[in-house]
């Protein structure tokens, strides 16, 4: 008998339930398929958005001068012909030559060097604390990378274009170099540490020790550049050269910030963190395979990275030959600048950590000071000199 | 010592080192140059069999035994064969001045490296001629 | 500096893995930068040479003397071949006498380049590594015209020399010796009037005179105190030519600490000796007189020693080297040679040189003091 039980009846009925079942089935799936259809159109939305955003002409350009010329790729491609520049003029100074089997000149030397340092086996000592020593080598990459974005290669074409336009230069994008800069002996610092070792410990916080005493020179030395052309962004100021380089305004402005950003990179007569034959190879003993490949490459970044700077605040930029294209009178100055950078470095003993502090501050620190007071004086006291140097 | 004392040391090491960097470099560009080697010069032997007389003298100077003698192995009259083992020989040049018949001689030719060992031993067929099988490297014969 | 100062200190070795260690180790204790003891560890390169010789007859076992130190290979072998001629009374020929003085000088100068470019390399500049050393090709090439190998010449032999000169040598030797005289006036730029070297030289790894002769130092580390100790003037050997002409011991004298050296000063000790060998060979080349350069009835004798012990002497390039020699009736190889080097003294020396230092100074001092194992592990 179907549903009577006396009194109230409950009315079940099994099949009419059954029938529903399925609804019920399908209403789920339906919500499922709802989410899905969701998350998808969301996701497509946002890459419409940004491809939306990236074909706008100026921004597109922005990224492919970021990521290709003159940015990351080309880069990389002017670190790999720097070292082999470098080692070429090691070489020559030694009275040998340098690679020679690998393509013509040795080009390939370094490709093959970077193959076998990657193939390497990453031996991470005992006693190192292991995802610092995986990090901390490719920040530092990093780090050093990211200023090349504000140097001015070209007066058209730079990752960062003229001050005032959408990607324009910061107004104080020297100031920013050097703070991204103050970074790198942090770094070095704690990779010393991190690596567990005594001779990268020793190395490491001889490194520190020499931003403590180079770091301060060199940007009181980059002020007298500033002071001449108005103003902070490395734009405006190789901008102001187009009448006369400040190279022949600020000799000795020249040469004390070449010293100290000799100090500050750590290479040649100021290497005592790395010094090879006292603490073997300083911080950067430990690392091994892509570690050390990724330091190595940092070092000569760096050395590029400042031979740029001196080029874009005493050499005049992409000023020069008006019959070729900024960009090209930029790599020949820069090049010139370069080899200069790695003679003067061959050329002299390593000072001990103690004597790097002490020719920092004695000597340099003063004569930077001295600097930024001559040019003062001579803007204010000396007529014409003010147009001559904030160029059209 | 004077700052400006010290300015004029800088300035001559530095004319020193940029002089240097434009110059020719000393070394030669092995393997397609190689330097001049002194007929002196104290390589590989050369074992003239017309000459030997078994005499074992060579043997018996040697200071690390480098040099085996088989007197068995008669091509003329009073003659031996001569193994010399190269990855003894020190190249020290008492064979030679112990050898009163002029049967021995050292060559000037230093590069005798092999890739097996065996093929540094040198047998009466080697050591007796200067011919040998040219390297190829790159496309390149040497030696 | 207070006893409880040492709490903070750390051990270190500056072992054999290291980049300006060759084949040594020193365990060095520091405090911050400063280094408070230093405990030299030799043995890591012994290749038993006095083994060696007890199997080699007296005309072989110069090889194994002068593989010791190739640098100085003329000098490294002739202690021994001086021993055996002293045991039978060997009378060396007039010309064997002055080649043999001069192939000394000549290696002195030979291993002075040498240590040029170690020295300076190990400071930091890799320039003046290479520099002295292309010079030494020059130097090189004139020993394998001579000997026919560069660096394991066997030149002496008891009675007299092996090989002759010959117009081509004669002719190469010049211009390595005119190479050398021209590149001093560079060197001297690039090394003593070089503002970062005397930085890192003046005043570093300094010792008294009374010390240097206490710890038993020879050579160029004591003439550089002011003292002509040089043992070719004191006891010249009857077999060499050191008394056929007039020479002067070379020595500096340091106004500012008499009787005191510190590591310039043995930098300028070294460029007066080369000056000093230099001139010996212009004055000594001029008596080269005829004759032959080796009697074969004496050179026989030395085929078979009676017994004795002998002991020959010679001023190397670091100080004193000698060689005691013992031998059997009628032996073949002797009874037992005891080599003695002059770097032994001055690696130990370093315990007392070094403590007070700083860590970078390390390099700096046993530079300046030329160690080479070789000499003192054997």
């Amino acid at each position: 008998m179907v549903g009577s039980l006396g009194g109230n009846e409950m009315q079940f009925d099994f099949f009419t339930w059954f029938g529903g079942l399925w609804d019920w089935i399908l209403g789920i799936l339906l919500w499922f398929w709802g989410i899905i259809k969701w998350l998808v159109i969301w996701i497509l939305d946002i890459i419409n958005g940004i491809w939306a955003l990236a074909a706008v002409p100026e921004n597109f350009m922005f990224l492919f001068r970021a990521v290709v010329m003159p940015g990351l790729i080309f880069l990389l491609l002017a670190l790999i012909f720097t070292v082999w520049f470098t080692r070429k003029i090691w070489a020559r100074v030694q009275d040998r030559r340098g690679p020679t089997h690998l393509g013509k000149y040795g080009g390939y030397q370094l490709f093959a060097d970077a193959v076998k340092l990657m193939a390497k086996e990453t031996i991470i000592p005992d006693k190192a604390k292991r995802w610092m020593y995986r990090i901390l080598p490719s920040l530092l990459l990093v780090i050093v990378l990211i200023p090349f974005a504000f140097i001015p290669w070209d007066p058209y074409w730079n990752i960062m274009g003229p001050p005032g336009q959408a990607f324009g230069d910061l107004s104080v994008s020297l100031v920013l170099i050097f703070a991204l800069l103050t970074a790198v002996p942090v770094f070095s610092l704690l990779i010393g540490w991190v690596t567990g070792s005594k001779y990268s410990l020793i190395g490491g916080f001889r490194s520190a020790n020499n931003q403590f005493a180079s770091e301060i020179p060199m940007v009181i030395s980059s002020v007298g550049p500033a002071m001449l052309a108005g103003s902070l962004s490395m734009y405006s100021i190789v901008a102001a050269q187009t009448s006369i380089w400040y190279i022949v305004l600020l000799p000795i402005n020249f040469a004390t910030f070449l010293v100290a950003s000799i100090a500050s990179v750590g290479t040649f007569p100021f290497d005592a963190p790395v010094a090879d034959s006292e603490i073997i190879f300083g911080w950067r003993t430990e690392l091994s395979g892509i570690y050390f490949t990724v330091v190595y490459f940092a070092e000569f970044a760096e050395q590029m990275l400042y031979s740029a700077i001196m080029v874009a605040l005493f050499f005049g930029g992409f000023n020069g030959l008006p019959f070729l294209p900024g960009i090209v009178n930029f790599l020949i100055k820069w090049l010139v600048v370069y080899f200069l950078f790695t003679v003067v470095t061959s050329s002299f003993y390593r000072l001990r950590q103690d004597q790097i502090v002490h020719l920092c501050w004695k000597y340099l620190l003063p004569l930077s000071v001295l600097n930024v007071v001559l040019v003062m004086f001579a803007i204010v006291y000396i007529p014409g000199l003010l147009p001559l140097v904030i160029g059209g | 010592m004077g700052f400006v004392g010290n300015l004029g040391d800088i300035f001559r090491i530095l004319k020193h080192v940029f002089r240097q960097v434009f110059r020719r470099p000393f070394t030669y560009f092995y393997p397609f140059e190689d330097r001049p080697y002194p007929e002196t010069t104290r390589g590989r032997h050369i074992h003239v069999r017309e000459l030997c007389t078994a005499c074992a003298q060579c043997v018996r100077a040697c200071p690390v035994a480098a040099i085996r003698i088989d007197k068995e192995d008669q091509k003329f009259e009073k003659d031996a064969a001569l193994y010399f083992d190269y990855t003894r020989c020190i190249f020290c040049g008492d064979c030679v001045s112990a050898c009163r018949f002029e049967a021995l001689f050292h060559t000037p030719i230093v590069d005798i490296s092999e890739g097996d060992r065996d093929d540094l031993i040198y047998g009466p067929d080697k050591i007796e001629t200067l011919d040998r099988d040219p390297l190829e490297w790159r496309g390149r014969r040497f030696r | 500096m207070s006893p409880d100062i040492l709490d903070e200190a750390s051990e270190i070795w500056f072992g054999p893995q290291h980049v300006s260690a060759h084949g040594w180790a020193t365990k060095l204790t520091l405090v911050g930068d400063y280094i408070v003891e230093c405990d030299p560890n030799a043995g890591y390169f012994h290749r038993s040479a006095e083994k060696c010789l007890e199997f080699r007859n007296f005309r072989q076992g110069s090889m194994i003397l002068e593989r010791i130190c190739m640098m100085e290979a003329f000098l490294a072998e002739y202690p021994y071949i001086a021993a055996v001629e002293k045991i039978v009374d060997l009378e060396v020929p007039e010309r064997a006498k002055v080649m043999r003085t001069i192939m000394l000088e000549f290696n002195r100068i030979h291993s002075l380049q040498f240590w040029w470019g170690q020295f300076a390399g190990e400071l930091g500049l890799f320039a003046m590594l290479l520099w002295p050393w292309v010079d030494r090709e020059y130097t090189l090439d004139a020993f394998e015209t001579l000997t026919g190998s560069r660096h394991t010449v066997s030149y002496e032999t008891p009675g007299g020399v092996k090989y002759d000169f010959t117009p081509k040598f004669l002719t190469k030797m010049e211009i390595a010796l005119s190479r050398v005289k021209e590149r001093m006036p560079v060197f001297e730029d690039m090394l003593s009037g070089s503002p970062t070297f005397r930085l890192r030289t003046e005043g570093v790894g300094h010792y008294t005179l009374k010390k240097a002769l206490k710890w038993g130092l020879s050579g160029p580390n004591v003439k550089a105190c002011g003292y002509p100790m040089d043992l070719r003037k004191d006891d010249p050997d009857p077999n060499l030519a050191y008394d056929m002409i007039d020479w002067e011991v070379p020595t500096i004298h340091n106004e500012d600490h008499p009787g005191e050296c510190d590591a310039f000063d043995r930098l300028l000790q070294r460029f007066k000796e080369i000056e000093t060998s230099l001139d010996i060979i212009d004055k000594l080349l001029p008596l080269l007189p005829e004759g032959p350069i080796v009697d074969p009835k004496a050179r026989a004798k030395a085929n078979r020693l009676p017994e004795g012990e002998s002991y020959g002497r010679v001023e190397g390039t670091r100080g004193v080297t000698t060689v005691w020699l013992k031998t059997m009736e009628k032996a073949q190889t002797p009874w037992r040679a005891k080599i003695r080097g002059p770097c032994f003294a001055s690696y130990y020396s370093l315990k007392h040189i070094v403590p007070g230092a700083r860590f970078a100074d390390f390099p700096a001092i046993f530079g300046s003091l030329d160690p080479y194992p070789g000499w003192w592990d054997r």
